[in-house]
């Protein structure tokens, strides 16, 4: 008599299944709903007339943290420098920071690796108020981005003057956490998120250009998403 | 007298096996870190995340509290959010970001304490050990005498791909096979270049 034992399918061949099919469930999900809402993204555009989704870019649900050296998440640790080229040099703790005229704004952000977030609520204060109150002389034409471990990022002054160009400590109503730049972090929507340094500890007005350490390292000095700005 | 030929190809075999070996190391960290920095855009090679909110039960009275004013008060609601989730880490740094907001600073996560809501948030993340040693080594992040080694490591595999071409004799020399698959390994960077269009 045949063994019922031996009948159906043996307990490794059901495991490597089911390994297989959870494996290709999640990936397969995960792929579907980007693709979804790349698809959807491809079709809207924005107020200045460009495309919503900057060419060779896929739309994810979330803020990924892309690595980098971290900074000290402590709030109490915390020191924005903003000097260079001013009238008013001055510095901020966290708790002063927060006295700033703040502003909440829904922005898109886009990283070189080829993934956007779109509409992601970032609270802070926008880096064209602490120019104003530290009176960015007349000759300055830059802005370095200081963070954490001697990161720079090196952005055009009338770009880092843009409303929607934040020192932001919130996201989604929530803390900023330690992997995506904690305690604070600026937001540059308008290029490639490198230049978005986390883990902020200054803001230096300049009147040269002073390439920041992916601009040395082969990566393109503006960053421009709409036009593919991702290497030299 | 004929003379005696000098034995190149079992020279370069045994250069070759022993460069090999050499490369061994490196190459496991290489071409682990490659694999995962090259698919950054999908996952953080480096750490794995935390993050999530309970709800604790805290004193009522904390909520009346000016933590802003008073570090011992904003310590007593970090102790006390600790004991509320039964933790015994090391409490590194507390810190009161207005009177109904703590930050309590752990080894590698942080607690975001809403007094008033009584919510905790914790964030952190813990690294993936070996990967993220192998991808510090490979971006080269420490410098100094790394760089040395990383082209030490780089003309060695120089050797290693030009001696494979010699080591041994094909039925039609360097035109069978094998320059076959070398032309053919050859043309993917050249044809990616020209479909792609290049940088």
């Amino acid at each position: 008599m045949e063994d019922e034992t031996k009948k159906g399918l043996p307990r490794r061949h059901f495991l490597g299944q089911a390994a297989y099919g959870t494996t290709v469930l999640v990936f397969g999900s995960s792929y579907l709903v980007s693709q979804t809402l790349t698809a959807r993204a491809e079709a809207a555009t924005r107020a200045d007339g460009r495309p919503r989704l900057p060419p060779g870019q896929r739309v994810l649900e979330k803020l990924k943290p892309m690595g980098g050296d971290p900074g000290d998440p402590r709030a109490s640790a915390f020191r924005l420098q903003v000097g260079g080229s001013v009238e008013r040099p001055f510095s901020l703790g966290f708790a002063e920071l927060l006295k700033e005229p703040t502003a909440t704004l829904s922005l898109d952000v886009h990283c070189v690796t080829g993934w956007s977030l779109f509409g992601a609520r970032f609270k802070g204060v926008r880096v064209r108020d602490l120019a104003a109150r530290a009176g960015v002389k007349p000759s300055a034409r830059h802005v370095v981005f200081e963070a954490a471990h001697g990161y720079t990022s090196n952005v055009l002054l009338a770009e880092a003057l843009d409303p929607n160009v934040l020192v932001t400590w919130e996201l989604d109503g929530q803390r900023l956490a330690g992997p995506h730049g904690g305690p604070a972090r600026v937001v540059v929507p308008d290029l490639y998120f490198w230049k978005s340094a986390k883990w902020i500890t200054g803001i230096r007005f300049t009147e040269q250009d002073e390439p920041g350490y992916w601009e040395t390292r082969g990566y393109n000095n503006h960053a421009d998403p709409w036009r593919e700005e991702r290497y030299a | 007298m004929t003379r005696k030929r000098l034995p190149i190809r079992r020279y370069l075999r045994a250069l070759h096996r022993d460069s090999g070996y050499l490369a061994v190391g490196l190459t496991f960290v290489y071409a682990s870190s490659g694999l995962a920095v090259n698919h950054i855009a999908d996952w953080d090679p480096n750490f794995t995340q935390i993050d999530r909110t309970v709800p604790v039960a805290l004193d009522p009275a904390f909520a009346r509290l000016h933590l802003t004013e008073d570090a011992a008060s904003a310590r007593r609601v970090a102790e006390a959010t600790m004991r509320a989730l039964g933790r015994d880490d090391a409490v590194k740094d507390v810190y009161a970001v207005d009177d109904a907001h703590v930050d309590v600073t752990l080894d590698g996560t942080m607690l975001y304490v809403d007094v008033g809501k009584g919510l905790v948030r914790e964030e952190g993340q813990h690294e993936r050990f070996l990967l993220r040693l192998a991808n510090w080594l490979h971006l080269n992040r420490g410098k100094k005498a790394w760089t040395v080694i990383a082209d030490g490591y780089a003309v060695l595999l120089l050797f290693l791909a030009t001696s494979g071409l010699f080591m041994l004799p094909g039925r039609l020399g360097l035109l069978g096979r094998g320059a076959v698959l070398t032309g053919l390994g050859a043309l993917v960077p050249i044809l990616y270049v020209v479909l792609s269009g290049g940088p």
